[in-house]
């Protein structure tokens, strides 16, 4: 199965970096003292791409995603030392150019999907940015790129959880973002629909290659889906590897049992095995 | 036939209506019975055929409905009560619930209102007032809007915080947040306290009408009362549990119809 081909032109993603210096992140610890969850993480982003940050669940995956431009947790300074620097700003908290997609969808129940995907554009901000006659268009042309054309009109009870993300997915890209954020953006799908997802963000990758930063505990999805992949250790997080796939995407089954992505596979296992702790990482298949 | 003691699965909709129907007419029943028997005398309790006889001399007698005037007075003024306390309340239920700051100023102000007897306020009322229908007014909307602001507050509270976090994500300022996203998701319980509200007006309007009404529901009951026309106080009383009644069901109807969405999560 593959997605309708988006309409929009092969478009040109504007410049971006994004820079992490020696990030630490704390937080109060119930004995009284401070946890650290991410010890001096200094990382760099500075062309477009898809990198997996890759790491056992609860070891600080969200933490550090929600700095490169997210909306926080309520409640608590981020970083605790260290700065985000987004094109050269440092970056407190939401950014303009950098969008989310949730896990859990946050499409809004009263919206039909139409509306959900338009949702931006009541804001000032998109307003702004998007002149009034533009945006209807990018919508139809955005739905009809996550193949939800037929059905603009329902409401996200009426989808499946993929067709939901699908949703979320064309809400986030019908921006033409920077950056986009996805923390296991498929974590809550079956097997064969994160499949379907996966090949879904790839195509819409090609028509908005942008820089993603994508969250996952799943092996099998970094190595299918990244340019770049980042492992990270065990609490408190520190960048464990940091390599680069060059296999063009759509990656076959057959690339996956290759000796390269075996390897690969292997050699991200043995970093995670390495740093003893409590997480789980996931090896689809 | 359901087991009886499972709270979780309810009868049919045949076997609800059975069991309701069958309910009202056992009560009829035995008032009859009561009544018929001579038992109490019909000063104390007019027999459900004296009430129907009076309900009709209400509703038509010398050219003229009494009890439609009536009807017409006591609806015009719970519906001018009823659009002060939605066009005040909601927005102050609204920033309230928005705003913690606002709530913790307002709530010692607004919440102790739930429990305290608004119908004391009334002598007040008169006294800053008058008897007017100013006064009428003032203590439908009083009664009511005590109820509705904290119901509002609490509907804005209760949107699930990852609606707002989505909006902020995309750019929404705060107030956008507040605007565009957590007052559509209050939307139906915000619709629900706006219900209750017109609920409590129509308890409160045979008290509101006590005062100097020359028109309405409440004043029909209690001249009725003065005149000892039993008969006549049980068919007002009766006219205004339907009008709640059908105020109620139609209310709910349109929200239904408005927040379809509510129940399909
Ligand atoms: N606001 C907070 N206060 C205290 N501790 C927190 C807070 N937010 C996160 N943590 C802790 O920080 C650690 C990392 O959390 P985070 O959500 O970033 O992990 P994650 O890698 O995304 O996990 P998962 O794979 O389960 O999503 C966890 O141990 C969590 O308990
Ligand atoms: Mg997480």
């Amino acid at each position: 199965m593959s997605a309708a081909p988006p309409v929009a032109p092969p478009a040109r993603t504007p410049p971006v970096s994004v820079v992490l210096k020696d990030i630490v992140q704390e937080y109060p610890a119930d004995s009284g003292g401070v946890t650290r969850v991410i010890d001096r993480v200094a990382l760099t982003f500075d062309k477009p791409g898809i990198n997996m940050l890759l790491g056992p669940s609860g070891c600080g995956k969200s933490t550090m995603l929600h700095m490169l431009g997210g909306v926080r947790p309520m409640g608590v300074t981020t970083p605790t030392s260290g700065s985000v620097l987004i094109d050269g700003v440092e970056c407190h908290g939401a950014h303009d150019d950098a969008v989310m997609v949730f896990q859990r969808y946050a499409n809004r129940p009263d919206l039909s999907v139409f509306d959900n995907v338009a949702f931006p554009f009541r804001l000032k901000l998109w307003k702004s940015r998007v002149p009034a006659g533009e945006w209807r268009q990018r919508v139809a042309d955005m739905l009809k790129a996550v193949g939800l054309a037929d059905k603009a009109g329902l409401r996200p009870a009426q989808l499946s959880g993929g067709q939901n993300q699908r949703v979320a997915l064309a809400r986030a890209l019908v921006l033409r973002p920077k950056i986009l954020l996805m923390d296991e953006p498929f974590g809550a799908l079956d097997a064969q629909t994160r499949e379907e997802m996966q090949r879904l963000l790839i195509d819409l990758y090609q028509s908005w290659p942008c820089l993603v930063v994508f969250v996952t505990h799943d092996v099998t999805e970094a190595l299918m889906l990244g340019d770049r992949v980042i492992v990270l250790s065990t609490q408190p997080a520190r960048v464990a590897d940091d390599f680069t796939v060059s296999e063009t995407r759509p990656r076959s089954a057959a690339w996956q049992r290759s000796p390269e992505a075996q390897a690969l596979e292997e050699r991200i296992l043995n970093q995670l095995h390495a740093s003893p702790g409590k997480g789980q990482v996931r090896v689809t298949l | 036939m359901t087991e009886f003691w499972n709270p979780y699965v309810a009868p049919g909709a045949r076997q609800r209506r059975l069991l309701g129907v069958g309910a009202v007419l056992a009560l009829l029943l035995l008032w009859s019975a009561v009544a018929g028997s001579g038992l109490v005398s019909p000063t104390k309790l007019p027999a459900p055929w004296h009430v129907i006889s009076a309900f009709g001399y209400l509703a038509w007698n010398d050219g003229q409905s009494m009890l439609l005037t009536a009807t017409l007075w006591s609806v015009g003024r719970l519906l001018v009560a009823g659009l002060l306390v939605i066009v005040v309340g909601i927005p102050i239920g609204i920033v309230m619930g928005a705003a913690p700051q606002v709530n913790a100023a307002l709530s010692p102000l607004v919440d102790p209102f739930r429990s305290a007897p608004v119908v004391a306020l009334l002598p007040i009322l008169v006294m800053w007032m008058g008897i007017g229908e100013a006064m009428k007014i003032a203590f439908l909307f009083i009664g009511a809007v005590v109820y509705l602001i904290p119901m509002v507050r609490d509907a804005i509270q209760a949107v699930p915080q990852s609606y707002w976090i989505g909006a902020r994500d995309l750019g929404a300022t705060p107030w956008e947040c507040i605007r565009s996203a957590v007052v559509p998701m209050a939307m139906p319980r915000i619709a629900d306290a706006v219900i209750v509200a017109f609920s409590v007006m129509w308890t409160y309007i045979t008290v509101a009408e006590y005062v100097n009404a020359r028109e309405g529901l409440g004043q029909l009951i209690q001249n009725a009362r003065r005149f000892s026309a039993w008969d006549q106080v049980f068919a007002g009383i009766m006219v205004i549990i339907a009008l709640a009644l059908a105020t109620y069901q139609s209310m709910l109807w349109l929200k239904r119809r408005l927040y379809p969405w509510e129940t399909e999560q």
